[in-house]
């Protein structure tokens, strides 16, 4: 008895304990590491082989999207980037393994870029007003994006944390609700003018500005900062009231500011996605009107 | 120093329900314990949760009395500062307190009750950039639906649905396929411009490569390089790889590496077609005879070490009716039925010289160009004309008219020959004595005898000037007609000697005709001066050949065309690339190969 568990033990033993190192270990790794940089190698040897095989090969009368090498190039950029958008449907299947979804990521950015060059040469560098060209200028768009998306990835969330200054979101909100009930409280004694001013900047959505303000940061309608240049040029009859309105449109100015620094960190991780999913779906859509109407047309 | 404590209510009915009172102390406590100077019944809310304490300047410390944080302005802190004129809020569960400063100096402290936040996750979802932007999903499916339905499905049913327009190479008719010009991949070459706006001109069949017929259907004139069968037995046997290759693209519809496609492909963009490559032509030519054993064609790859002799084409015996071919090797003897001694013409010291120094048109001994005369588009040599080009010595003029010019005898048929020879019989001539006739003028010899008796004198003057001696034998070669009666032989020259290749004379020009042609040496027109392969060597060797001052490098398609009949390939200049050859001649049963250079002698 005691021996069988002894054997069982190293048995199992320093297999489960490499195997744990090893989890630990790539729990750590980020995706574009993975594996010491398995796909990007991978990606590289892809690129050259194209590349070399392009300038071996000798194609009459000029390089086509058309001739033998071309329909190679033009299959597996096909092959590709139906993987990679499959990337989407894989995320959302949440299963252990080996196909880890870190390493499909990696093979995503990798393969994604080495999508590149063999996108370039399928086309043999011939650029028209077609549904062709669509297609390829369509994969570079989703490239680019996807390219900064990792850039986003990678640098942005410490920004976003450092923005932040160890409040959530709720308690931005929050803090921005409790200057209003002050404001409100303060602004009493004010005249008609200035009342209005601090209605107007109480009335405004926090929230309130489109996707460029968003992502500039810019928000030239912003009726707090109004408020307080208002305030600055309507004499008031009770200068202390308006000194505390002031003060108190100050901090939500500068509550504002964090709020809409999360705004701006937020808006530059994600806007990505916005460009490289529809764009994907829309390569998906011209890569099949490419196929088809080659061949159609043959 | 007091705090003022204002607390708002609101009864069942919303009613606000204000109450005030007055702690006049410098300290307070607040918590859910009774005793506290502020007590909130909240669990929420510790027994004693903060402290409120009054500092020198005015300012208000708050301090958390247990471990559980309060809420400051909306951050959660355990101590703070907080001035009563700018103000600030502390949130202890549901109450609210906010701190203000009152005119007279005391602290107000206002409570109210906040009702818990519904739909707060609501509000949380505005930080995505989500809350700003048209959903991923319908972005996604407007991008997809609209490519698909442009760019795939209208093409694609227009073509099913409507029936396709006519191929114009004029480009006046636009096709009926919509939006199909998205779909182009390339420029179309030069020559097919205009059918850039009318795909299905060339694309007939959906999902089937362009097919020979349809091409042949405007290139109707084009002519087979050989007869299909004998192409495809002459070609090599396909690579490995290319038979693969023909196996995929002649199993989806394409026609063979013989097919049109193969070699003219199209959409390469705004080019010209390129003439084949050494290569290209040596595939088949370098070992034909392997493998078509009946051909008449040697083997050929490379202008400079494998081309066989020019076997140019000539008339090989007097009046012969077809012109053959041999070989220059052979020293074959040329029988145009004309006598030409180029050197005497050639030699600058000799009479032909002499006599054209002494001729205003000349002015000094004889040139190539004196008699023979490039065609207009300076590629060949036109035909040697008597009158044009040999009469000004070679006179045949044969009195005075009456207007007090020349006349002459016509030259080329003989028919007209006989009658300016009768006319000179009886040409107005002077009087023997002014105003009077004398006796004797009908008897023989006279002139009336001459006009009304038999035509001997005609006759006599006809017969000698075709027979040896005659004026006529100084070129050309006599014989007897069918009855018997004087005649010439006919001249028989080939239009072209060189008929399965092109020699541009234009592109030569720097040479003189002399280091080709060696007319200075020939004395008998028998010699056929036809520049052999090794002259030609002397400066073009094949495509591989290293360019040099002297040395070109000369493709098969400088001298040869692929589809026949065609011209010669030019490189430059307005298409057609290949120049048609001459149409040919309207009478006479000389095929258009045959030509003569002058005009049968006789009908």
């Amino acid at each position: 008895m005691a021996s069988a568990a002894k054997q069982r033990r190293a048995q199992a033993g320093p297999g489960r304990f490499s195997q744990d190192e090893r989890r630990r270990d790539s729990d750590h790794v980020s995706f574009l590491k993975h594996r010491r940089f398995r796909w990007l190698w991978i990606a590289l040897g892809l690129s050259a082989a194209a590349i070399i095989g392009y300038a071996l090969i000798d194609q009459e009368p000029r390089p086509n999207g058309g001739s033998w090498y071309g329909y190679t190039l033009g299959t597996i950029g096909l092959a590709l980037i139906v993987w990679l958008s499959l990337l989407g449907v894989r995320k959302r299947r949440i299963t252990p393994g080996a196909w880890s979804l870190k390493a499909w990521t990696s093979a995503h950015v990798y393969l994604g870029l080495a999508l590149i060059v063999i996108g370039t040469l399928h086309t043999g560098f011939q650029i028209g007003w077609n549904v062709h060209t669509l297609a390829y200028v369509l994969m570079l768009l989703v490239i680019a994006s996807g390219i900064y998306g990792v850039i986003a990835y990678a640098t942005l969330p410490p920004a976003l944390s450092a923005n932040r200054r160890e409040m959530t979101r709720a308690q931005m909100l929050e803090a921005l609700g409790a200057i209003d009930r002050q404001l409100e409280a303060a602004a009493q004694p004010l005249g008609r003018a200035e009342a209005d001013l601090v209605i107007a900047a109480l009335g405004q959505d926090p929230f309130a500005g489109g996707p460029l303000a968003r992502l500039t940061g810019r928000y030239p309608f912003c009726a707090t900062a109004r408020a307080l240049k208002g305030l600055d040029q309507v004499g008031s009859a009770d200068p202390g009231a308006a000194e505390r309105v002031r003060a108190l449109l100050e901090k939500r100015r500068e509550q504002l500011a964090q709020i809409r620094g999360a705004l701006r960190i937020r808006a530059l991780l994600e806007i990505w996605l916005f460009v490289h999913v529809p764009l994907t779906i829309a390569l998906l859509a011209a890569l099949t009107a490419h196929v088809i109407s080659v061949f159609y047309y043959w | 120093m007091a705090f003022l404590i204002r607390t708002i209510d609101f009864t069942a009915a919303g009613r606000e329900l204000i109450r005030e009172r007055t702690l006049d102390q410098d300290s307070l406590t607040i918590g859910r314990a009774a005793e506290c100077d502020i007590h909130l019944p909240d669990l929420a809310v510790e027994q004693r949760h903060v402290a409120l304490t009054r500092q020198a300047d005015g300012t208000l410390a708050a301090r958390a009395l247990g471990t559980l944080e309060f809420g400051l302005d909306g951050r959660m802190l355990t101590e703070a500062r907080i001035d009563p004129r700018t103000g600030g809020e502390i949130a202890l569960g549901a109450a609210r307190l906010a701190i203000s400063r009152e005119s007279d100096g005391r602290v107000l402290i206002t409570i109210r009750q906040v009702a818990a936040e519904e739909g707060k996750g609501d509000v949380l979802r505005s930080f995505a950039l989500a809350s700003v932007l048209p959903s991923k999903r319908a972005m996604s499916w407007i991008f997809a639906g609209a490519i698909l339905l442009l760019l795939l499905a209208v093409p694609v049913t227009s073509h099913l649905v409507r029936s396709p327009a006519k191929p114009d190479p004029e480009g006046m008719t636009p096709g009926q396929v919509l939006f199909d010009r998205a779909w182009i991949s390339g420029d179309l070459s030069v020559r097919h411009q205009s059918l850039a706006n009318n795909c299905e001109s060339c694309h007939v069949k959906a999902f089937e490569s362009v097919q020979d017929e349809t091409c042949i259907a405007c290139h109707e004139e084009t002519g087979d390089h050989a007869k299909m069968p004998r192409l495809a037995q002459g070609m090599p046997p396909l690579s490995a790889g290319d038979a693969l290759q023909w196996r995929i693209a002649t199993s989806l519809g394409k026609e063979g590496p013989l097919g049109c496609v193969a070699c003219h492909s199209e959409h390469e963009g705004a080019v010209r077609q390129q003439p084949a490559s050494e290569a290209f032509c040596a595939d088949c030519h370098r070992d034909l005879k392997t493998r078509l054993t009946d051909t008449a064609l040697a083997n050929a790859h490379d202008f400079g070490k494998a081309h066989p002799q020019f076997r140019p084409l000539y008339f090989a015996s007097f009046g012969a009716a077809r012109p053959v071919r041999a070989s220059l090797d052979t020293r074959p003897l040329e029988r145009s039925g004309l006598k030409f001694p180029h050197d005497v013409h050639m030699n600058p010291r000799g009479g032909a010289a002499r006599m054209a120094v002494s001729l205003a048109q000349y002015g000094k001994p004889l040139e190539c160009s004196d008699c023979h005369s490039l065609t207009a588009d300076r590629i060949g040599f036109g035909e040697v004309e008597m009158e044009e080009d040999c009469e000004a010595c070679h006179s045949l003029v044969s009195g005075r008219t009456a207007a007090g010019g020349f006349a002459k005898l016509r030259h080329g048929d003989i028919k007209h020959l006989a009658e300016d020879l009768a006319r000179i019989g009886t040409g107005r001539r002077p009087a023997l004595a002014p105003g009077r006739s004398r006796p004797g003028q009908l008897g023989s010899g006279g002139g009336y005898a001459a006009d009304f008796g038999r035509p001997v004198r005609a006759y006599i003057g006809l017969s000698n000037a075709l027979s040896e001696g005659g004026i006529c034998t100084e070129c050309h070669l006599p014989t007897r007609g069918r009855t018997g009666q004087a005649d010439l032989i006919p001249v028989n020259l080939p239009d072209r000697f060189l008929t399965r290749g092109y020699f541009n004379h234009e592109a030569h020009k720097q040479e003189k005709c002399t280091s080709c042609h060696a007319a200075t040496t020939s004395k008998l027109a028998s010699d056929l001066l036809i520049p052999d392969l090794a002259s030609c060597r002397e400066c073009h060797r094949g495509a591989s050949a290293a360019k040099t001052k002297k040395i070109v490098p000369s493709e098969c398609a400088m001298c040869h065309a692929y589809h026949l009949p065609a011209g010669q390939w030019q490189p430059k200049g307005k298409a057609p690339h290949y120049r048609p050859l001459p149409p040919p001649p309207e009478s006479g049963k000389a095929s258009s190969v045959v030509a003569a250079l002058a005009r049968p002698a006789r009908k």
